[in-house]
């Protein structure tokens, strides 16, 4: 075995000088991988472009201040767990990885930032809980990620539409959208999907079928971890599903990628959608026609419940094989301290996980939330991003009592991580909502896999629970 | 075709079908462009007419020269391209000369070893290569993909040349062993010159798939200034909740030109060797 | 694996200089075995470095159970069990089949008809069949984003023209990518389009090789159109289609990029190929045993699409 790897790491060496020399030229960068003095760090493609603008240079900055270099390389959303697959598998690549939904998946992978949420906790106060929840494994006592930012997932409504309809202030419950499609139809012809609502395998249609189960009492797991998703309620809500798709839907929606929702919104084919704001700033930034209808509301008022998920949850993790762990977790406190740039350069898309990091300097640590909450509705009530009128966004700063973490009621454990990015609930859903089987049949196809999963995590003692599932 | 053809014959035999081929191979094209032409507030517009373009506007391609790297993926395709065929196709010519034209030991054996490798998919092969690259410290390196597409496309090189190998007659090369020339010699001197529209024929086919490929430069390179034209316009243009149409046309249109310049030299012998081999050999 | 083929081989060759001649190394260079090795070893050495490692390595990870980067724990035929009782891998076998039996029947008659088309005089033919090709030429990513915006149903060009003719209300079109029929039609349409102008110009260029003489002789024979396309034309371009087709089915049967951005293997697993879903379990949700178990299983299925064939067209 040892004389076949030497054998063929000469021949790839011979190799790679042969094609080296006859590819020389200055655009080839072979980098060396020096391990002192660097910091890559991987991070998406954030949805308001401006963001990126602002990140790469500050953090380079940092870098230079800090006698490092920081690299920032950007991927699509979609790209950023096989990267996390990819790297890890090679043990190599960036330093510091963020994710947008759940980091968990990857716990055993990562190193444990207790000492870093301490330091901050120490001079912001405490962070926002469902942050918590989303980056903490209480079952191993880990803290696998940071998250410097969380993002409000409101809904978006036309309202010159909704107010033709005799609802201005825009939808209040989960029956307001069934009632309202058909009407809907009625006085804009043109929206033949009144309510945009995803099924698709997309991470905005995970996070709106979580909303509607949540509403209707239903939920993956209990706060204990056992597996709860065979009951009543899930049933209950993917009647109510199967109800609105057949009012409010075409099959358009079962293929809908998280552009879609937006763009259909933008071209006004739709007259509501649940998402964050990025899609408002590309109305603003194209000047759209759509602009002056376009309003925002809470999450709805379900039978059970008035929740809606996160729309992006940051976890910045930094892995074990990274050789910089100590810069990593650095740039990671000076990322929180950075809450006011941070939530400014995204237009006020990211909301600080801490908000005390957000308070007026100065203030003494028991009441930085506080002034942070103060500075954060301040911007949210009038928007510096040229909002008419100004205070369109106002209910975003008072998002944090019906916003979740996914995994709710409990943590957003590895197994709620691999359920999200396998999609088992929108599947569940849109096999319900089209009829492809009945709302039984496929809630207990669903709730099959969901104990498959947390069974396979609960073996590797990395989720609780079991004792009661359902 | 054999006999003169009427006029109604003509239109109907020639120019009917002529025109439904080039409007199902062409009006992806010409959406691209239109689209590419107008500005977001009339894209986005449903009561816009979709065929016509009302206000003609640059700004999708401004917006892609400034704020994108698109040049530098231009360039980093074409050479990443031209390297991994030029590399390819030497190592084609060392495999397909012999087992084309040479009595050797295990020759059957390699002919199905490489016919074999042709079944190996990509996706098995990638996480692999990632551990295999960053061994060589190559990792976010263009290096990576040029010593990576080789193995899609020695094989297909490989394949083409022999055809093309058997159609030159073998006395050309015993008269050569003959008049005392080397074997390498009857090779380089008598036997290749020959083959140049074969070479010709596996090099563009070997191009097109290089700069067409996708999921190694998808996984192997990070830097936006070492990405190549398909991994970098969908890993920034498609912006997750935003697709930028106009800027995506754009792209998808310019970065179609510079193979098109190329296949329109080459057209001509980029057939010539796919079928001579089959045909005579 | 611990014998080497190009060192084994080499040795007889070596061994069989007659004894009791002086060795001479030009000679010895032009014999037929040792020349021909001395080629083969550089490229065999390089696919064995960057494509039988990997392969072997990618083999092994599907007999092993790794989370990502996990001491790996054999679990033997554990991964194929597992995707031998998972439907929806089922399901992307099945779809392999259909997309690339419909694709590549397709692009064959498609192809074919093309090809008769454009053998015939007329001005600008090169520049006709550089055109043609665009298709084919052009990065299957960048226009696989041109068809998911023709395909888009609000805004696309399909329901654009729909609707602008008033064949359906204003935004009543099909869902193209949505409903899961529709999407295999699509997904399959766009792969027709990809590769029908590679079989049209490769069928061309065999068509241009049979000599006029056969077809007059047959014409003076008395054999009409039909006759001469089937018993002159067909016979002889059939090693051109073999190869072609043989291609094409290769590409066919592991296309990814034209899944992995037209539909993303949607709506509800209803595209996935047996390509797509290696990567999406593999990579996307980290189970590297079992994405090198899926990708793995298209290997015998296609070599055995591959053996059918070939001895198909030997016997006809």
């Amino acid at each position: 075995m040892q004389t076949r790897r030497q054998f063929i790491q000469r021949g790839t060496k011979l190799v790679a000088a042969g094609a080296v020399a006859t590819a020389a030229g200055p655009t080839i960068l072979v980098r060396d991988a020096k391990a002192a003095g660097q910091l890559k760090i991987l991070q998406w493609s954030h949805f308001v472009p401006a963001y990126d603008k602002w990140f790469d240079p500050w953090a380079k900055e940092w870098g230079s201040k800090r006698g490092v270099e920081v690299t920032v390389d950007h991927v699509g959303f979609a790209d950023v767990v096989p990267r996390a697959t990819a790297e890890v598998a090679a043990q190599s690549g960036h330093d510091v990885h963020m994710f947008l939904g759940l980091a968990s998946a990857f716990e055993e992978h990562v190193i444990d930032l207790k000492d870093v949420v301490a330091t901050l906790e120490k001079k912001h106060g405490k962070q926002v809980e469902l942050a918590h929840r989303s980056t903490y494994n209480p079952f191993t006592r880990k803290q696998f990620a940071l998250s410097d930012m969380w993002v409000p997932d409101p809904g978006n409504y036309h309202k010159e539409v909704w107010t033709k309809i005799g609802k201005p202030q825009g939808p209040v419950t989960y029956d307001d959208l069934v009632w309202a499609a058909p009407e809907v139809k009625k006085v804009a012809p043109q929206m033949q999907i009144p309510i945009g609502v995803g099924l698709s395998q997309d991470i905005d249609s995970n996070m709106a079928v979580r909303n509607i189960l949540w509403c209707h009492g239903g939920s993956i797991q209990d706060k204990d971890g056992n597996v709860v998703l065979n009951s009543p309620e899930t049933l209950a809500a993917l009647e109510y599903a199967k109800k609105l798709y057949s009012v409010g839907m075409t099959q358009a929606v079962l293929s809908w990628n998280a552009a879609s929702n937006n763009q259909a919104f933008n071209a006004q084919e739709t007259s509501y959608i649940l998402n964050s704001i990025s899609a408002y700033r590309t109305a603003q930034d194209n000047k759209l026609p759509v602009l002056e209808h376009y309003y925002f509301v809470p999450a709805l008022k379900g039978p059970k419940a008035t929740l809606a998920s996160e729309h992006v949850m940051s976890g910045y993790v930094v892995w074990k094989f990274s050789k910089n762990q100590d810069v990593a977790k650095e740039f990671l406190v000076a990322l929180v301290d950075a809450a006011r740039e941070s939530m400014l350069a995204s237009k006020l898309y990211n909301f600080p996980s801490f908000y005390g990091a957000a308070a007026e300097p100065g203030t003494p640590v028991n009441k930085r939330a506080e002034s942070g909450g103060a500075w954060i509705t301040a911007q949210c009530n009038k928007d510096p991003f040229g909002s008419n009128p100004p205070d369109k966004l106002a209910l975003l700063a008072k998002s944090v009592p019906w916003s979740t973490n996914l995994g709710h009621p409990g943590f957003g454990n590895p197994a709620e991580g691999e359920i999200f990015d396998t999609y088992v609930l929108t599947d569940m859903f849109a096999k319900a909502a089209t009829g492809a089987l009945s709302p039984k049949d496929s809630m207990m196809e669903a709730s099959t896999r969901a104990k498959q999963i947390f069974d396979k995590w609960r073996q590797k003692k990395m989720v609780p629970g079991g004792g009661k599932d359902k | 075709m054999v006999g003169e053809l009427t006029w109604s014959r003509r239109l109907v035999g020639l120019w009917l079908p002529l025109t439904l081929l080039f409007v199902f191979a062409l009006f992806p094209f010409a959406w691209m462009a239109a689209t590419s032409l107008k500005a977001n507030a009339e894209l986005y517009d449903p009561t816009a007419n979709p065929l016509w373009i009302r206000h003609p506007s640059l700004v999708h391609y401004i917006d892609l020269f400034k704020e994108t790297n698109f040049v530098v993926w231009i360039g980093n395709t074409m050479l990443v391209a031209t390297v991994s065929t030029v590399i390819s196709l030497l190592l084609g010519v060392m495999l397909a000369y012999p087992l084309a034209r040479m009595r050797f030991p295990a020759a059957g054996l390699l002919a199905i070893t490489v016919a074999v490798t042709y079944l190996v998919p990509q996706t098995l092969l990638f996480v692999p290569m990632a551990d295999l690259i960053n061994r060589m410290k190559l990792g976010d390196t263009l290096t990576a993909v040029m010593l990576t597409y080789p193995t899609l496309l020695v094989p297909f090189c490989a394949w083409l040349l022999i055809g093309y190998f058997k159609t030159v007659p073998k006395e050309l090369e015993e008269a050569a062993l003959i008049d005392g020339a080397s074997r390498w010699r009857a090779m380089t001197r008598v036997i290749l010159p020959l083959c140049t529209p074969g070479f010709l024929s596996a090099g563009i086919f070997a191009f097109t798939l290089a700069q067409n490929e996708f999921l190694y430069a998808l996984l192997f390179l990070n830097t936006s200034t070492i990405r190549t034209v398909p991994v970098g316009v969908t890993g920034e243009l498609i912006r997750g909740d935003a697709f930028y149409w106009g800027q995506l046309m754009a792209a998808a249109f310019l970065g179609s030109l510079p193979v098109v310049l190329i296949y329109s030299f080459f057209v001509k012998y980029y057939v010539a060797g796919l079928t001579a081999g089959s045909v005579k050999g | 694996m611990s014998t080497n083929p190009v060192l084994e081989a080499a040795r007889p060759a070596t061994r069989a200089v007659p004894a009791g001649r002086p060795f001479r190394l030009r000679e010895w260079l032009e014999r037929e075995a040792v020349f021909s090795w001395l080629m083969l070893t550089p490229p065999l050495l390089f696919l064995l470095a960057f494509l039988g490692y990997p392969f072997c390595y990618g083999v092994y990870l599907s007999f092993v159970k790794r989370p990502v980067a996990q001491p790996a724990t054999f679990v033997g035929l554990g991964n194929f069990v597992n995707l031998w009782n998972d439907a929806i891998f089922w399901q992307a076998v099945w779809n392999t089949f259909r997309f690339t039996a419909a694709a590549t029947v397709l692009k064959l008659v498609g192809g074919l008809g093309m090809a008769l088309v454009m053998h015939q005089n007329f001005k600008l033919k090169g520049m006709t069949r550089a055109l043609l090709l665009l298709p084919f030429i052009v990065p299957t990513v960048l226009s696989t984003v041109a068809w998911q915006w023709i395909f888009d149903p609000g805004m696309g060009m399909f329901n654009r023209l729909l609707m602008f003719f008033d064949l359906v209300k204003q935004n009543q079109g099909p869902s193209w990518l949505g409903n899961p029929t529709l999407a295999m039609v699509s997904v399959i349409l766009v792969n027709t389009w990809r590769g029908l102008p590679f079989f049209g110009i490769t069928i061309l260029a065999g068509l241009q090789t049979i000599p006029d003489e056969l077809m007059e002789s047959a014409t003076i024979d008395g054999a009409g159109t039909w006759a001469r396309f089937r018993y002159v034309t067909l016979p002889l371009l059939m090693p051109v289609i073999f190869i072609v087709t043989t291609f094409s089915i290769i590409f066919t049967f592991f296309d990814f990029q034209l899944v992995y951005v037209l539909t993303g293997g949607g709506p509800a697993n209803a595209t996935h190929l047996m390509a797509t879903y290696a990567y999406s379990v593999g990579m996307s949700s980290g189970q590297l045993g079992m994405g090198s178990a899926a990708a793995l299983a298209m290997v015998p299925v296609l070599g055995v699409v591959l053996l059918m064939m070939s001895s198909y067209v030997r016997r006809a």
